[in-house]
């Protein structure tokens, strides 16, 4: 084992491998407060990658309704059992990682779901037909009724787990954009990837016998384009572009501004180790302690900050460039009450309001003489 | 007598003790001689050749590694013609795993030679740099594949329902060029010409390595084989190349691997033999 740098943890770790940071690192950033669980990601994913023999149950991008909502059943909350896990002080985790507590023989600490673990992506997850004081129907919750949706893809750690696990180096990490791949021609199908994981985000395909993940869409990333589950947001809950090396972090980058200047948006489980670069936008609505659990210590500052982006200018534009342009916008730019997205030659790629102009439609509409329903 | 007798077996290369039931009993792999070495487990041929049970170990030095013992042993049998050399592995298993899926593993067993005869032989652990091992592998899917399962999911999941599958459009004709692609779209292992894709010709793969992890297919490899369900287990034969400089002067070794599916066994999880003293010997 190597001893490796963790900014997401505050010190160093224990991995597989040297440190060995890409040239740039593929990253993202999902705002849950926007996403509807309307599954246009998934399916735009499905469509586009895993519509083959042996990828039937396959979901690259999942949606998933937390706390209750698991694709597979029960991923986080088997491994957090396992964990040897601890506090933080100070932003700094106390406990251990997945490679830390790595048992004897083993690389990573990890655990390999069923196939019947994969069967049942949102069903009944979400039902919620009771008030919020007095629990939902069919579910008699243990806490006031509140879910929130949780749109999930392959973190492209870089740390990752499967690839530590990988027995044959069949995964490698792209030096050019930290996206990890599974090389199909390498790849035995030990399945060891799938155990390693703990976001479960690799797949087994019995058809082809090797195992499969998502790609970051890398032809298009390569092409200066978004994932199709970004670009297919309905939402427009997601933001894909490039974050910077620890302490090279620059303003004008939207990931590096949201992740790490202004620390709204926060990493999966970062407790796990693997510094996974999707970053969350935490929930407002749910309770602290939960949100803690998922996405760390920031959750708490995260959430006032989110709470009070109306009233700051600079970081409610950038949340403005979500879903605005089909490109990777990887510089951002305000003026005044206008946001522009850029990309790395400084061209601009689009311009959007910070504040869209406001239409009050009445219920009752004059020139046909109906009622209209409205949205609440 | 019976020490006169010790040293004639010594001197032809092994211990061999015969009863009147059953094979004779060897203390290293002897390759009897024979016109044609068979690829069915159940060929009369089998019957003349004497037998080495193998005890196996865990394989516990390279992670990840196996941590809890499984198949105690293999009962080994080879027969060979100076040009082939085909190897009789049968082995106790009460669960037949040939289904794969996530989470589900195959039952398997492969034979490990040494590429080149060298004084020091390679390290038993799938060699090392510059001193690569031959495998040979089967497994029981690629076998039930063989044997006519179709390579479809239904026939791993019987009630399986899909809506349909793009190569399955109605503006591509059936076989077609122009389907095929459609099918290898969604199949990156087979548009990589990965063998591990199904449907197989046969059950058996012959690969290379040169240490842990550096297992991959021989491009010159030859390699047949056949496995069937007996009453307690698995009987398997893997015929492959006869090993290059194996005479009745030289010896040369080979290792076994037995994987056991219901205990999650694949890759490096496995139960295994060190090397043991190949020999060929003349039919009498």
């Amino acid at each position: 084992m190597a001893r490796v740098n963790n900014w997401q943890l505050g010190r160093e770790m224990s991995y597989w491998y040297p440190e060995s940071r890409p040239q740039r690192q593929f990253a993202a950033v999902f705002d849950t407060n926007k996403c509807i669980a309307c599954q246009t990601c998934t399916l735009a994913c499905k469509t586009t990658w895993t519509s083959g023999r042996g990828q039937e149950y396959m979901l690259w991008n999942n949606v998933e309704s937390k706390p209750y909502g698991f694709y597979p059943l029960a991923w986080d909350l088997k491994l957090l059992e396992m964990l040897n896990g601890g506090a933080w002080t100070n932003n700094r985790y106390d406990g251990q990682t997945i490679f830390e507590s790595a048992p004897a023989g083993e690389r990573v600490l990890g655990w390999r779901p069923e196939q019947q673990d994969y069967a049942y992506p949102n069903v009944g997850e979400d039902d919620c037909t009771g008030q919020v004081d007095k629990g939902a129907g069919m579910m008699a919750l243990p806490h006031m009724n509140w879910f929130f949706y949780l749109a999930r893809i392959c973190n492209h750690c870089t740390y990752p787990a499967c690839l530590a696990s990988c027995p044959r180096g069949s995964i490698y990490k792209r030096p050019e954009d930290g996206i990890v791949l599974v090389d199909q021609g390498r790849c035995r199908g030990y399945q060891e990837c799938v155990k390693g994981c703990p976001y479960k985000k690799v797949f087994f395909n019995p058809m082809t016998g090797t195992s499969e993940k998502c790609i970051a869409c890398y032809p298009k990333m390569e092409q200066g384009i978004q994932p199709q589950c970004f670009v297919n947001c309905i939402g427009k809950i997601r933001l894909a572009g490039y974050i910077s090396k620890p302490g090279q972090e620059r303003q004008e980058n939207p990931i590096d501004y949201l992740v790490r200047i202004r620390k709204i948006a926060l990493p999966l489980f970062p407790q796990f180790g693997l510094e996974p670069n999707v970053y969350y936008i935490p929930p407002i609505h749910v309770p602290l302690s939960f949100s803690r659990q998922l996405f760390g210590p920031g959750a708490d500052d995260a959430v006032k900050a989110y709470r009070n982006a109306a009233n700051d200018p600079d970081l409610s534009s950038l949340l403005c460039l979500f879903g605005s342009s089909e490109q990777v916008m990887t510089k951002w730019s305000r003026q005044g009450d206008t946001v522009s997205g850029l990309d790395d030659k400084g061209t601009t790629l689009v311009r959007v309001p910070r504040n869209e102009p406001v239409f009050t439609r009445p219920a009752y509409d004059k020139l046909y003489q109906i009622t209209r329903t409205n949205c609440p | 007598m019976k020490l006169k007798f010790a040293v004639i077996l010594i001197v032809a290369g092994a211990w061999t003790v015969s009863c009147s039931r059953g094979p004779a009993i060897t203390t290293e792999v002897v390759a009897l001689a024979s016109q044609k070495p068979p690829v069915s487990p159940t060929d009369a041929a089998w019957n003349s050749a004497p037998e080495h049970p193998a005890k196996l170990l865990l394989q516990d030095l390279v992670e990840p590694r196996l941590m809890k013992a499984s198949t105690a042993e293999v009962r080994v049998r080879a027969l060979q013609n100076g040009s082939e050399i085909a190897f009789r592995m049968e082995w106790n298993d009460a669960s037949q795993n040939d289904a794969p899926g996530p989470a589900k593993f195959l039952d398997g067993c492969a034979v490990q030679i040494p590429q080149a005869i060298e004084p020091n032989p390679p390290d038993p652990q799938m060699g090392s740099a510059g001193h690569p091992v031959m495998v040979t592998f089967w497994r029981a899917d690629w076998q039930a594949s063989v044997n006519g399962r179709k390579d479809d999911i239904h026939s791993l999941y019987p009630n399986a329902s899909v809506d349909h599958y793009p190569f399955q459009a109605h503006s591509l004709e059936p076989g077609s060029a122009a389907q095929k692609e459609m099918m290898q779209r969604y199949a990156p292992a087979q548009a990589a010409g990965n063998r591990r894709v199904g449907p197989r010709e046969a059950p058996v793969e012959e690969m290379i390595a040169e240490g842990p992890g550096t297992l991959s297919p021989h491009k010159d490899g030859f390699a047949k084989g056949q496995g069937v369900r007996t009453k307690n287990g698995w009987s398997v034969v893997l015929l492959r190349k006869y090993p290059t400089g194996l005479s009745a002067k030289t010896r040369t070794n080979v290792a076994f691997a037995i994987w056991e599916g219901s205990a999650q066994e694949v890759g490096s999880r496995k139960m295994r033999t060190g090397w043991i003293p190949l020999s060929v010997r003349e039919a009498k």
